[in-house]
């Protein structure tokens, strides 16, 4: 990380992913506003802003899940595309960890691992499983491999999630909120695990509320408000030198001086 | 009052015959109504509207309508509009399978809406297809929940069958109630029916609590 | 597809519209009778004692086991011979009926009791609350509630039960229209309508107790 200026150190790369004049409306509320933005290779990206600004509603655009109502997205330097069985190739390279983790229940640990390989890859059932207990390993949790997600605390479910979302080896990993269904207790076990792949160089789109986290890991932060991006930055300045009026307003809520 | 409980002994085959008739025709209608009633469950929930309207109506029509009805109307009105006779029989297992098909779209459909959109999601955004999604994240989950109710259709399903024999189709009750106005003991005729009826439906109905019990989901 | 001819409906509204009345007032009969049987049975099989929950169980798992039908038929034709008091059809098809529902309500009652959290009862214990009180102050109220969808599967079970009381020729609705079906030999004309008719009665059943729970269900939340 950089510590004198300002500067997208990963810029000088071609953008892995893109979003060109997205917009969305619900009804009548708009949820997002004519948004660009740009993520390049190897960056950790971090969205933050507070509730209903649009960063989640972003995130889950990203690979169509939540189709937005203009603009485009571009991945690798395609536009996403809209037929269903185009989508499809795309999302197999992007990974995605949701707020309430959505592992399968009638599945064990291993088996939700390993399922996507499985059925979107037609990896050979033994070599998943084998790829599925190393990602387990990874996040810490062989041991529980076996368990279903009922006997998982909230913590441990969601590192499945991860691990579910690496074994497809995505290039990049979208987080929604990947901390805000957990236990306080369990948050630090997630992170820890999201700051090891951070630190691996993966490219990851993180919408958190968890500044501090933010502040540590993100390579650049981007502040949301009103289906807006407010301001951008290494977290360095969004953090300690804000632009935008309203992005000190919103941290000095968070007690973030 | 005499009672004369050998009439129940003198016709056992004429009774064990009804109660195997009774045991078919829930068999049949619930092999028969549970493809069926998948069948409506996916109308139910595609995309094209006029299969949706098509599939809510039939199940909404045949839920609201009493089965003895449906079994009279079958037997008297299907000749009138389709120029094959079918049999008795025949008669009550459509009537039964309209009825049930119906129960069992609504339990087909109630089990995939209980599956959170967010597994949906999970499963899209690790590039499954809308198919894989439902075979591989839908389906099983839906089975679970889906399976207790079937337990207790089926158990209504057997007491329902009685009432064919409003059309003379030989199960258990009809079989019963014509020895009874043919020997007089009425008593000892429709005291042996409900009991025979218990036999069987007892056991069913443990099974089906035990069903419940086994599959309950926890989350 | 022959002409549809209606004169026999016409010509027997009255016959048939009495026949709706009788229909509604045995359906209404039995369902009050349930409740108020069902819950007193409900309430005892959770919190009375063991051989109570027994019996009460072994009731319900026998209803469970037999058709309507056939109890009907039992009532009607058995239990004068066994008394040698005989009821006109419609009283027997209301006792049999009631025989029947009820089990179904005790079911309901004590999912709906057994739902309540404990504390509830605790914190009415704690108030001073004898358990009777207990019950009818906090338990009942809450549980009537959430029982609600199910009763009123259960009324419009109880609806189509009683078209089965036609075979002990209670004169309700489905009897009469097998009545006027008979005679004018037109039973396509005579049952459709009656399918209409059965479908106006027990469709807006479901859906205003669909509503009302909707509007309620708040309350029951804990």
């Amino acid at each position: 990380m950089t510590d004198t200026s300002p500067i997208r150190r990963a810029a000088t790369q071609r953008p892995l992913l893109e979003y060109k004049h997205v917009r969305k409306s619900f009804g009548a509320f708009t949820a997002l506003d004519d948004i660009s933005l740009t993520i390049y290779p190897g960056e950790v990206v971090c969205f933050i802003g507070p509730s209903g600004s649009g960063k989640s509603t972003l995130l889950r655009g990203t690979n169509g899940l939540d189709p937005f109502d203009g603009g485009e997205v571009i991945f690798d330097g395609l536009v996403l595309p809209r037929k269903p069985s185009d989508v499809r190739k795309v999302r197999r390279r992007m990974g995605m960890v949701f707020q309430n983790f959505e592992l399968f229940p009638h599945k064990t640990a291993l088996q939700n691992v390993a399922i996507g390989p499985i059925t979107v890859l037609n990896t050979d059932k033994a070599e998943a499983e084998q790829q599925a207990m190393t990602l387990l390993a990874k996040v810490g949790l062989a041991d529980k491999a076996d368990n279903y997600p009922v006997n998982l605390s909230g913590g441990q479910q969601q590192r499945v999630a991860i691990a579910r979302a690496l074994a497809m080896q995505p290039e990049v990993l979208l987080f929604d909120e990947p901390t805000s269904a957990l236990d306080p207790e369990t948050i630090g076990e997630v992170l820890s695990v999201m700051k090891a792949l951070a630190d691996e160089g993966r490219t990851m789109v993180i919408v958190t509320h968890e500044m501090s986290f933010a502040r540590r890991v993100a390579d650049w932060v981007i502040v949301f408000e009103r289906g807006k991006v407010l301001e951008e930055g290494p977290p360095e300045q969004i953090f300690e030198a804000p632009t935008v009026e309203r992005t000190k307003e919103f941290l000095g809520h968070l007690g973030w001086a | 009052m005499t009672l004369d409980w050998s009439i129940v002994w003198l016709n056992k085959g004429l009774l064990a015959e009804g109660a195997l008739m009774t045991i078919v025709l829930t068999v049949l209608t619930m092999g028969l109504a549970v493809p069926l009633g998948i069948v409506l469950a996916f109308m139910r929930i595609s995309k094209w509207r006029g299969l949706a309207l098509l599939s809510q109506c039939f199940v909404e029509l045949f839920r609201n309508i009493p089965l003895i009805l449906i079994v009279y109307w079958s037997f008297y009105v299907i000749p009138i509009l389709v120029p094959v006779q079918f049999s008795a029989f025949t008669t009550g297992l459509i009537a039964l399978v309209l009825c049930v098909s119906a129960y069992n779209a609504e339990t087909f459909r109630a089990g995939i809406n209980s599956v959170r959109a967010g597994q949906t999601n999970a499963g899209l955004a690790l590039g499954m297809s809308q198919f894989q999604v439902m075979k591989e994240i839908i389906l099983p989950q839906a089975a679970r929940r889906v399976l207790p109710i079937l337990a207790t259709t089926w158990v209504s399903l057997f007491k329902d069958t009685s009432l064919v024999s409003v059309i003379a189709v030989g199960e258990l009750s009809h079989v019963a109630l014509q020895i009874r106005s043919q020997s007089f003991r009425v008593l000892e005729m429709l005291t042996a029916m409900a009991v025979i009826y218990w036999m069987m439906g007892y056991p069913q109905a443990k099974l089906s609590d035990w069903i419940r019990k086994k599959f309950e989901v926890k989350e | 597809m022959p002409d549809f001819d209606l004169t026999p409906i016409m010509d027997s509204w009255q016959f048939l519209a009495t026949g709706v009345g009788v229909t509604i007032l045995l359906s209404l009969l039995s369902m009050a009778a349930s409740l108020v049987l069902g819950t007193l049975l409900g309430v005892g099989r959770v919190y009375g004692p063991r051989p109570m929950q027994w019996a009460i169980t072994f009731y319900v798992d026998t209803m469970r086991s037999i058709p309507v039908l056939v109890v009907i038929v039992w009532i009607y034709f058995a239990v004068p011979i066994l008394t040698g008091i005989s009821f006109p059809p419609f009283w027997s098809a209301l006792i049999a009926i009631t025989i029947h529902i009820t089990a179904s309500v005790v079911e309901i009652v004590r999912a709906g009791v057994e739902s309540i959290r404990e504390g509830q009862c605790r914190a009415g214990l704690a108030l001073g609350m004898s358990w009777p009180q207990v019950i009818i102050n906090i338990v009942l109220p809450q549980a009537a509630i959430r029982m609600l969808p199910a009763i009123g599967s259960v009324l419009s079970v109880t609806i189509k039960d009683t078209a089965i009381a036609s075979v002990i020729a209670v004169p309700e609705f489905m009897k009469r229209a097998e009545t006027v079906a008979a005679q004018s030999y037109q039973p396509m004309e005579v049952f459709t309508f009656a399918i209409i008719v059965y479908f106006l009665l027990l469709f807006p059943t479901t859906r205003t107790v669909d509503f009302i729970y909707r509007r309620l269900s708040h309350l029951g939340r804990s």
